[in-house]
């Protein structure tokens, strides 16, 4: 059984994601599941263990708030160093439209394996633009709140009792995210090859004809290469 | 369920000597905080703190009739009969003594704070020095061995009382309608069913609670019952549920992978 699609560098591969991108991408794994896993301590109650893999209830905090603080600084650097980058990636966005609502409906299919024609998707496809958008929105609601439970003195207190189910929740839509896009990056057999794209920054040239037409049309396609 | 024993707390009574706030200093063994001058006779802010569980209040109330008039609160912990603090505090810190005492234990408390906004009082306050949240204890070890609290002991005026909850109801209720009768019209109880309950710390007021800088209506804030309530039982099993979809869609998508071969072939069409 095979479980993330063989890495093949005996076929023309094209660049997905830059150095910035993919150092951004897993420095906020790591922070956010350091986050995750220290601040589930508090969320699921009476899992004790799980706090004394931090060095307990006093450590885990101190992971969280340090992990945090990474995580911030990571988003902010990706911002100014990779503004064009960002803005690139919004844009792709905000061209949400009937072939991404298709991929989205024959979704459920594609995920459990069932062999489906998907119309051609941009850079990036129906589903992935709903996690691009759910994400990072959840996650700078958790910077926010969070940095507003860490200093609740300096905000009123009304805004930090509204703070916690913020928090709460975000984390939750954040996890589910996370978790599904986890998966669909690494052993989905669909999506898999995705994965090579964020860890070595090329993907298969055939796949991203394949799984992102459009996107492989307008930048390394013919009209591309003739411009 | 065992008789609830109450602080009464007489409003009309208190001449704001502070000798309770010394002696529950004394009693906790707490240490002395020199707080700048805010230009009002409260001390300390007219709040309590991590060193500080209990304090004397110094209400002004100005009246066209009466004239300027002090309204003394001894403020600190209600131990209200459901406490909100128990149900945020995800450690479990926060335990009821039979007896009707909201106890914090120290030991389990890790500083989360969730206690301090979810209390409708803004009682229980961070303490640096423990690292831990800190509030009135209502004295359990002093009652435990029969003792009366340390700040109703001390009390000289006779303002504090210690006692059964329902025999001391039945007093406050004989002293308000005397109040009212002599020139205190708008006195009342507090903590007899606030937040649905009440407290097991029972207050004679010689006006409407605002005028003591006390919330008329206690409530519990919308955002802490939807948290504890609706998003900490049931919104995190949206996690395990889409762990679940993923580890479905890894099995039926290796199976049907093997039927149709072509399909999975290099992880693409």
């Amino acid at each position: 059984m095979q479980w993330i699609p063989e890495y093949r560098d005996d076929v023309e591969r094209v660049e997905r994601f830059n150095f910035l991108a993919r150092f951004t991408h897993w420095s906020h794994t790591v922070t956010f599941i350091l986050c995750l896993f220290t601040g589930l301590a508090l969320f699921l109650g009476g899992v004790d263990w799980l706090a004394a893999i931090f060095g307990g209830y006093r450590g885990a905090g101190l992971v969280h708030r340090i992990a945090a603080v990474i995580l911030t600084i990571t988003l902010l650097t990706a911002t100014v160093f990779g503004f064009g980058g960002l803005i690139a990636w919004i844009k792709d966005l905000l061209r949400f439209g009937k072939n991404d609502i298709i991929f989205v409906m024959k979704f459920p299919l594609e995920f459990l394996g069932f062999p489906v024609k998907i119309p051609p998707q941009t850079r990036f496809n129906g589903g992935e633009k709903g996690n691009s958008m759910v994400t990072p929105t959840m996650v700078i609601l958790l910077v926010l709140s969070g940095y507003i439970i860490w200093f609740p003195s300096i905000f009123p207190a009304g805004l930090v009792r509204f703070s916690y189910p913020v928090h709460d929740l975000a984390m939750i839509f954040a996890t589910v995210m996370v978790c599904m896009h986890g998966y669909l990056g690494s052993f989905h057999p669909g999506s898999g090859e995705s994965f090579w794209g964020m860890w070595k920054g090329t993907v298969r040239a055939d796949w991203a004809k394949h799984h992102h037409a459009t996107w492989y049309d307008e930048t390394y396609g013919d009209k591309a290469k003739g411009e | 369920m065992t008789r609830l024993k109450t602080n009464l707390y007489d409003v009309s009574k208190c001449t704001a000597c502070r000798g309770c706030f010394t002696a529950c200093k004394d009693s906790n063994q707490l240490p002395a905080v020199i707080e700048p001058f805010k230009g009002n006779y409260d001390t300390h802010g007219g709040d309590t703190n991590g060193n500080t569980y209990m304090v004397i209040r110094f209400n002004e109330d100005y009246d066209e009739v009466t004239g300027v008039r002090w309204n003394f609160l001894k403020y600190q912990c209600m131990h209200c009969i459901d406490p909100e603090c128990m149900k945020v505090c995800p450690k479990g810190a926060y335990t009821k003594l039979d007896w009707g005492a909201t106890f914090h234990d120290e030991e389990k408390c890790i500083g989360c704070q969730y206690c301090t906004y979810a209390c409708p009082f803004g009682i229980p306050k961070y303490r640096k020095r423990t690292d831990t949240v800190t509030k009135c204890t209502l004295c359990y070890e002093r009652v435990a061995e029969g003792l009366t609290p340390a700040c109703t002991r001390t009390c000289a005026p006779g303002a504090l009382k210690f006692g059964y909850r329902d025999e001391l109801l039945e007093e406050a209720r004989e002293r308000v309608k005397f109040l009212r009768a002599n020139g205190f019209p708008r006195a009342t109880i507090y903590g007899e069913t606030e937040l649905g309950t009440g407290t097991n710390k029972l207050y004679i007021l010689t006006d409407t609670p605002d005028k003591f800088g006390l919330p008329v209506n206690p409530k519990v804030s919308a955002n802490t019952w939807v948290w504890q309530d609706w998003i900490q039982p049931y919104a995190g099993w949206l996690i395990p549920l889409a762990l679940a979809g993923s580890a479905t869609s890894f099995v039926t998508t290796r199976l049907l992978a093997n039927k149709n071969k072509d399909h999975a072939e290099g992880g693409h069409e």
